[in-house]
């Protein structure tokens, strides 16, 4: 039983790291700017098939595929500003929401299938992975795992980091907190969204090279993982970072223990379950503010 | 009080018009704050005091007129506009909420061009508000209406600005934090800091304004000294309600 329940943890924590990635980024874009980047799943696949190439095609070493798949994420969140979101900041702020969500949804089935049309519909296999097993105490555990752990650690320490001891991560939490009066500082908050999306992006690179080391690389690669951490946003409260670290790591237990006690099936509407409840009891997010700024 | 008629001019406005959506607010008002000088702005609620600081900010855009700073007209964009040294206490503090005091101070120094010169700085304004050092690791969230505004104005200072935007600091307080906050704004401009601020209440400002001009319907009906103002109660009566 113990066996049991430490595999369930382990793949629970495994799941919950991945989730964690692909929601802080999704929630920082939310909590700073007020926008739903729909795009973030397939910029997640974008960094996946990077990785792919970095090391398959061009047979360089991992770590440089795990840079490229960075750098293609962050370069595509800085092509997602200059050609959409400072366009649509320029209109009435009134609209940017629902106008940004609608223009994402475009700019992502765009390069879901730019990347079809590329690598073809057939998985691929992700290069990124350790075989081999670890003992830990009475527990045989995958190498893979403690990577895909590891890294989500590493990237969270690192996010952390710029935003609460640099001066870039100031202006952005500045910015979310009250975007007048980070103005009135002196930042530039145009700017403040480019670095958001930027490290937004990136967050999805190396979350796409991850989630893909555990299944296959795939077109829709992004969706799953893009749709359980908008989940995973909402039950946090949309803009809260600890939060939504929280919410993933929580909610992925919760689905991994669902799985183990009634089916693999039941896993997803659970969740679905949980966000319905969470919605009702508190409208916005178990760690959410009762009042959410926006644009 | 200074006496600053020899003072170059750090802020000009020329027919500033501004205002939102289709309406204008403010309709082509001039006027200078010279070096070293507190000037007031004094008019009834909703007639543009707050819209007009907030257009000198850039953070309602300028639609005629021109504003300069020491000479160099303002671009509109907000954090231009800091760069130049407008550092603007907006009504209702407009804090960090999710910050610390010590964060939000260290906001306020975002373009300090070092360490040494935030330390000042901060140093500065602990010595004038001794309670935000007592304070500097609590939730700006957490604070009392007093203590937002304190760190509002510790916020402003803490940009180095060449002049000091001030928005109704008596909004919403108490009339003993009200004489605190004035006791500070008052060891401010004795220091020499050259100071724009717009008030409701004239007699707030009586003792301590170099200049004073009435806003009404957006635009200036009348300046002059505090006052003199005061002694026209037929003004007061007019434009103030008495």
């Amino acid at each position: 039983m113990v066996d049991v329940l430490m595999a369930i943890l382990v793949a629970g924590f495994t799941s919950g790291a991945l989730y964690a990635l692909a929601t802080v980024g999704l929630s920082l874009v939310w909590g700073s700017m007020g926008m739903l980047n729909m795009a973030h799943a397939a910029m997640l696949t974008l960094g996946g098939y990077v990785a792919f190439t970095v090391i398959t095609s061009l047979g360089l070493p991992i770590a440089i595929g795990f840079a490229g798949a960075i750098l293609a994420g962050a370069v595509a969140g800085a092509i997602l500003y200059f050609a959409i979101v400072r366009n649509l900041l320029k209109n009435d702020k009134s609209t940017f929401e629902a106008n940004v969500m609608i223009a994402t949804v475009g700019i992502g089935i765009a390069l879901e299938n730019a990347i079809l049309l590329t690598y073809g519909g057939q998985p691929l296999k992700q290069p990124v992975s350790i075989a081999g097993t670890f003992r830990l105490g009475p527990l045989t555990l995958p190498w893979q795992n403690l990577l895909i752990i590891a890294v989500v650690v590493v990237m969270m320490v690192v996010v952390s980091l710029a935003l609460g001891r640099t001066r870039m991560g100031r202006a952005i939490r500045a910015t979310a907190q009250n975007r007048d009066a980070a103005q009135l500082m002196g930042v530039a908050v145009n700017r403040v969204y480019l670095q958001v999306l930027m490290l937004s992006g990136a967050l999805a690179g190396i979350c796409g090279v991850m989630v893909s080391s555990m299944t296959q690389l795939s077109p829709p690669l992004g969706n799953d993982p893009m749709l359980k951490a908008f989940i995973m946003c909402v039950v946090a409260g949309l803009g809260n970072l600890p939060g939504a670290v929280a919410a993933a790591l929580g909610l992925a237990l919760f689905e991994s223990f669902v799985q183990y006690a009634l089916g693999a099936r039941w896993g997803f509407p659970s969740l679905l379950f949980v966000v319905i409840a969470v919605l009702i009891w508190r409208p916005s997010g178990l760690f959410g503010r009762a009042e959410i700024r926006r644009m | 009080m200074t006496g600053t008629a020899a003072k170059p001019p750090v802020l000009q406005l020329d027919g500033i018009v501004s205002g939102y959506d289709g309406l204008d607010v403010l309709k082509g008002i001039s006027l200078t704050v010279n070096a070293g000088e507190f000037v007031t702005v004094v008019g009834p609620n909703g007639h543009g005091k707050s819209t007009l600081l907030k257009t000198i900010s850039g953070l309602v855009p300028l639609r005629g007129g021109q504003i300069s700073i020491d000479g160099q007209r303002l671009s509109g964009r907000p954090h231009e506009t800091a760069m130049l040294g407008v550092a603007h206490v907006p009504q209702g503090d407009m804090l960090f909420a999710q910050m610390s005091v010590l964060e939000n101070l260290l906001m306020g120094a975002y373009l300090a061009p070092d360490k040494a010169e935030i330390k000042r700085r901060l140093d500065e304004v602990y010595t004038l508000l001794p309670k935000l050092a007592d304070r500097r690791g609590q939730i700006a969230s957490s604070l009392s209406g007093g203590e937002r505004r304190m760190v509002g104005i510790g916020r402003g200072l803490m940009m180095g600005g060449r002049i000091l935007l001030i928005d109704e600091p008596s909004l919403g307080l108490a009339p003993l934090i009200i004489d605190q906050v004035y006791g500070v704004i008052s060891e401010l401009s004795k220091a020499g800091r050259t100071i724009l601020l717009v008030e409701e209440n004239p007699a707030r400002v009586e003792d301590l304004a170099d200049r004073l001009h009435l806003l009404d319907d957006g635009a200036i009906v009348w300046s002059g000294k505090p006052a003199e103002l005061m002694a026209r109660d037929e003004l007061l009566a007019t434009y103030l309600g008495g």
